[in-house]
């Protein structure tokens, strides 16, 4: 089973904790606001920091989905790339 | 003087492409059938017949993925695998034809929907059969062009109902007229209930849209591509000559005739468009595929086939399939500007780095335009439109980073005269691709 993480923009107010949090996976743009650099979580470590940012945002836009295609490239909203279906783990902001 | 191209003196070898007029032109195949419109069911069924159910679903699915039909709204996704996704998906999907044609210089959806609307609605049928829904929702913006648009579909819709054609149930929408509201998902989002702005998930739609039912948002042109495959077959509707297919093509700028809709097929190139459209020989250059599309110069451009193998050679994709014109002239920056300064007025502000993104990229490009901006100030322009690639929750920010590339990749040799403090002869030439005049910043989402 293999997770990734991805920022919902139109949620994303840049308070930047999720960086603070998942440094590994999460740099922060020119205006502060988060952006996914590693959205595999290989390892053990790297899922629990997620998990943290992920309850961590305050605005519920740090979302963790689990990849059910295997594939590992992560889904847009619209129709852009490759068919993902993938599911999403918790409610944002209620993941521990 | 503008939009008058030079009077063509050179007759070119046979076109290796099939470039046709409007509705009612011979050799059209979407569009064939009479000029005025909108169509009578009557026409309709003597040209084409009637699509008798049982349609053969599993054969059906099969030419559509054997036509290589791609989406003709812009994102240019392979219909068979959003079909297939839908049809996978739990639930019975919700089917959207999206006929809000947001595109400033587009008008092909709004020249279908007006003259084929039995074309469209045959189409859409299908594609609700193909991935077992009952309900299909024809969605247009509130202008005057969509109200058009959806008055011909429900002239049609009464006519079908009265001839006792088994149909699923139409639902027609009309949402708000923003640029970003054409937006597959805002589309979707809207006619779930929500606002008509780019709705994000981490799920494709077609798996899970904003109602939590699997939700196919088809292009209009796109969805009366399946209607007429249905009905032809795919011989009919490739005749054998092209990767994917007819296509409906606005022509816009320096062109004898600005909003023209003809119909691309073969393996017609950007001349053999061109030709049509009052040139004999290469303008300066063309934008390709939309407004937050690509500038290709003109001398490849001709040689350039007007389909998704040949454009993408060229960096570019058909979009929505504009081809507007750059006349030898004017300078390809300013217009650059123009259009970049009213895209970013367009975002639906919900996304940080397309808010506060795309103004500095309107404001470099006006500034390079001008001649205010030098090579430093170029590099930033540069690292801020590459900034906001993959950042929104719709593709719109890339879109205007991609135009901006490529036309300082096109526009090089006057990129290093402006920068130089020299700005083109071109500068003081009028505008020749038409923005929305006083485009005011979407608010109305509902």
């Amino acid at each position: 089973m293999s997770f990734v993480v991805r920022i919902d923009p139109t949620r994303c107010r840049g308070h930047a904790v999720c960086a603070l949090f998942h440094p590994d996976g999460i740099e922060l743009d020119r205006w502060g606001y988060g952006q996914v650099v590693e959205s595999g979580l290989d390892d053990r470590r790297a899922a629990r920091r997620a998990a943290r940012a992920v309850a961590a945002c305050p605005n519920g836009a740090l979302l963790m989905m689990e990849v059910v295609d295997g594939s590992g490239r992560a889904g847009g909203s619209s129709d852009r790339g490759p068919v993902e279906e993938g599911h999403m783990v918790g409610e944002p902001g209620h993941v521990r | 003087m503008i939009g008058s191209p030079p009077v063509p003196r050179v007759v070119p070898e046979a076109p290796t492409g099939r470039v046709v007029g409007g509705p009612g032109d011979p050799g059209t195949r979407l569009l064939s059938g009479p000029a005025a419109g909108p169509e009578p069911l009557a026409s309709h069924v003597a040209r084409l017949g009637l699509l008798a159910p049982p349609v053969r679903l599993a054969t059906l699915l099969d030419t559509v993925a054997a036509s290589g039909l791609r989406g003709r709204g812009g994102g240019g996704f392979p219909s068979a695998a959003k079909l297939e996704a839908a049809r996978r998906a739990m639930g019975a999907p919700l089917i959207i034809v999206n006929a809000a044609e947001s595109e400033p210089a587009s008008r092909k959806d709004h020249v279908l929907g007006t003259h084929r609307p039995h074309l469209l609605l045959d189409g859409a049928a299908t594609v609700a059969a193909l991935v077992g829904s009952s309900e299909v929702v024809v969605h247009a913006h509130r202008n005057e062009a969509g109200g058009a648009l959806l008055q011909a579909v429900d002239r049609a819709v009464e006519e079908r109902r009265a001839a006792g054609v088994a149909d699923p149930r139409w639902l027609l929408s009309a949402g708000p007229d923003a640029y970003v509201s054409g937006e597959a998902s805002a589309v979707a989002s809207f006619v779930s209930g929500g606002e008509a702005r780019p709705w994000f998930s981490g799920n494709r739609m077609a798996a899970r849209g904003p109602t939590g039912r699997p939700t196919v948002v088809t292009n209009a042109e796109t969805v009366a591509h399946i209607g007429y495959l249905a009905h032809v077959g795919l011989e009919g509707w490739w005749a054998a000559d092209s990767p994917d297919g007819p296509r409906l093509v606005t022509l816009a700028g320096a062109v004898a005739t600005p909003g023209a809709v003809v119909e691309v097929g073969g393996r017609a190139t950007l001349g053999d468009i061109l030709h049509r459209a009052g040139w004999s020989e290469p303008p300066a250059a063309v934008l390709v595929g939309g407004y937050a599309g690509t500038w290709i110069d003109g001398p490849t451009a001709w040689w350039t086939r007007f389909d998704h193998p040949g454009l993408e050679r060229v960096g570019a994709r058909p979009g929505c399939g504009l081809v507007a014109v750059l006349p030898h002239g004017a300078c390809g920056l300013a217009e650059t500007a123009r259009l970049a300064r009213y895209l970013a007025g367009q975002s639906a502000g919900q996304c940080g780095p397309c808010v506060l993104g795309l103004p500095g990229v309107a404001d470099g490009t006006e500034a390079l335009a001008a001649g205010h901006l030098r090579r430093r100030g170029l590099d930033r322009l540069g690292t801020l439109a590459a900034s906001v690639v993959g950042r929104g929750a719709c593709s719109h920010p890339d879109g205007v980073a991609h135009l901006v590339g490529s036309a300082l990749r096109v526009f090089a040799d006057d990129v290093a005269r402006h920068v130089a403090g020299a700005p083109c002869d071109g500068a003081g030439h009028p505008p020749v691709l038409a923005v929305p005049a006083d485009a005011p910043t979407p608010s109305v989402w509902r």
